[in-house]
């Protein structure tokens, strides 16, 4: 599958897991496409969470495929696939409370970066670009929640993935954190290249940010497309969207 | 490293009481001070492990373990002092990378548990090997002639030098994924950590730390015996750092040295001095639960205004 002439970042072909008897994500197919931020809507208990540490390694398939960065990375660890430049973040309590949030976006820079300095310097770059510059001192686990959300993803982006994965991380944001949020996921897409898989529960910010939308619904690809496509599908509004959004 | 590592205090307090050692002449004091000296170093090693959110009481194993093997070097194999010294951290640290490759993938009570299990085992081979003295152990167990008048000077040096260094590794970028393992574990594998290899390392550094300390009391007591490297070392162990407080490297320093010279003045009265240490960890919980240097440091924050406690 070539879009446009541009290899996939990450590939799922057939994806499946079950849960003994519990089927919770089937068949599964789709990309994430260099330079976009790909949302990954659906339903609680659509399969999404799964879906998601399928990819990352934390769960190993039933059945399938995944290719991540063009490798075959079915059944790979974790620190496999994190190494080769997909970074996830987790829906709770993503970072360090007990450190610093210098620290903590820190360890995002360790694994790729030589020598102290430079890892200061890359943490900084990071915090910097995120709005954290005036937290850096403190404790993380002492501040806001929002503040709280934004380290997490500091943490990841310092290790300056090919590939971010966000786990909800919008999920009890007010407005202006939420905006600021999507205003940071774009940069991180524009100004640094890098490809970013949301899922995420809060649809007006979806629609807003993302380039492509894959709809989960049972364990299964119900739809795929631009947030326009996506909004005008019969089958996403009644399985998902409801009758607000429908009319 | 960058951070503010404080090494003129450092620097001043190492030559100060390696000062101190140099003024002891009394045998008495000089044992008391070896004492404290080996049990500092057995509580800053357990409290290395702790940074990482585990509570190794297999510290005692790994300390019996350095006290035999330096013995053995002297006594059977009559290798010299030094290098029996050093081969007693170095086989320490090895057993425990084959120990923490296999028992790291555990946590909490698990891993304490495996811990206890692995310090009553070992010692159960000292006493059935017969190379090793049995029940009775291994005696004259000496250091050279020429080291006697200044032992309590070299044994702090030892041990100076080895706290000096696990507080360098503890402030390095090193130490900060070992805290980020106890905060969580998971998000330090998400950045590309290879968690259990951390794990294993930290664990054998601190058991090179343990391994030394046996060594040390090896040497200094000229006597080990099975007895010495129960469970209950790493119990004192934990009970130094908890009542020193555990948050700050000189915690258990100031632990090992109440605790440890509470204990002798209780032998001298006749008493039995393992109730100081239990009267001393329940007042500690009760009443300083960040221990005697969290006590001081907060007493220091309200003296000098709020908000500086984050400032470092």
């Amino acid at each position: 599958m070539q879009h446009e002439g541009k290899e996939a970042l990450l590939r799922t072909e057939g994806l499946t897991r079950r849960f003994g008897g519990l089927v919770a994500v089937s068949d599964v197919d789709f990309d994430i496409l260099p330079g976009e931020i790909l949302g990954l809507i659906g339903p609680n208990g659509a399969g999404k969470s799964t879906t998601f540490n399928l990819i990352s390694g934390f769960y190993k398939p039933s059945a399938g495929k995944l290719t991540v960065f063009g490798e075959n990375c079915t059944g790979k660890s974790p620190l496999t696939i994190s190494r080769m430049g997909l970074v996830r973040t987790f829906q709770h309590g993503s970072l360090m409370p007990s450190m610093s949030v210098r620290d903590n976006i820190l360890l995002g820079t360790i694994h790729g970066v030589r020598g102290a300095g430079k890892r200061r310097e890359r943490a900084a770059e990071t915090a910097e670009m995120l709005g954290l510059t005036p937290y850096l001192s403190e404790e993380a686990g002492t501040l806001p929640h929002g503040i709280q959300r934004l380290v997490s993803i500091g943490i990841a982006f310092a290790a300056r993935p090919r590939l971010l994965c966000l786990d909800e991380p919008l999920t009890g944001l007010n407005q202006t954190e939420v905006a600021n949020t999507l205003a940071v996921l774009e940069k991180i897409r524009d100004e640094h290249g890098c490809s970013v898989l949301l899922v995420e529960h809060n649809m007006k910010a979806v629609m807003k940010v993302c380039d492509r939308i894959v709809v989960l619904h049972h364990g299964q690809v119900l739809a795929s497309g631009t947030p326009a496509e996506i909004r005008a599908d019969k089958s996403v509004i009644e399985a998902y969207l409801g009758h607000r959004h429908a009319n | 490293m960058g951070e503010n590592l404080k090494l003129p205090y450092w620097f001043f307090g190492i030559a100060l009481v390696l000062g101190a050692t140099l003024l002891v002449s009394d045998p008495y004091v000089a044992s008391v001070v070896n004492i404290v000296s080996i049990a500092a170093l057995i509580a800053v090693s357990l409290r290395f492990v702790m940074l990482i959110g585990e509570l190794n009481f297999a510290t005692a194993a790994f300390v019996g373990i350095g006290a035999y093997t330096a013995g053995s070097a002297i006594t059977i194999l009559e290798w010299p002092f030094l290098v029996a010294l050093v081969l007693g951290g170095i086989v320490a640290a090895l057993v425990s990378i084959v120990f923490g490759y296999i028992t790291l993938r555990t946590k909490g009570p698990y891993f304490l548990l495996i811990g206890f299990a692995f310090t009553e085992a070992v010692r159960i081979v000292y006493s059935k090997s017969m190379v090793l003295g049995g029940n009775s152990g291994m005696v004259g167990i000496f250091p050279p002639i020429a080291f006697d008048p200044w032992m309590p000077t070299f044994v702090m040096a030892v041990v100076a030098l080895m706290i000096f260094g696990l507080y360098l590794l503890e402030r390095s970028d090193f130490g900060k994924i070992l805290t980020a393992i106890r905060d969580n574990e998971d998000v330090a594998r998400t950045v590309g950590l290879n968690i259990l290899f951390v794990k294993i390392a930290c664990f054998a550094i601190a058991s090179f730390a343990a391994g030394m300390a046996g060594s040390l009391h090896a040497v200094t007591n000229n006597v080990i015996s099975p007895g010495d490297f129960s469970f209950l070392l790493a119990a004192f162990a934990l009970a130094y750092v908890k009542v020193g407080g555990e948050d700050n490297i000189v915690g258990p320093l100031v632990g090992a040295v109440l605790l440890v010279v509470l204990g002798s003045y209780a032998l001298g009265l006749g008493g039995h001095e393992h109730i100081f240490y239990g009267a001393a960890v329940i007042l500690a919980v009760l009443l300083m639960p960040e221990g005697i240097t969290g006590l001081l440091r907060r007493g220091r924050d309200r003296l000098m205004g709020k908000g500086k406690r984050h400032a470092a």
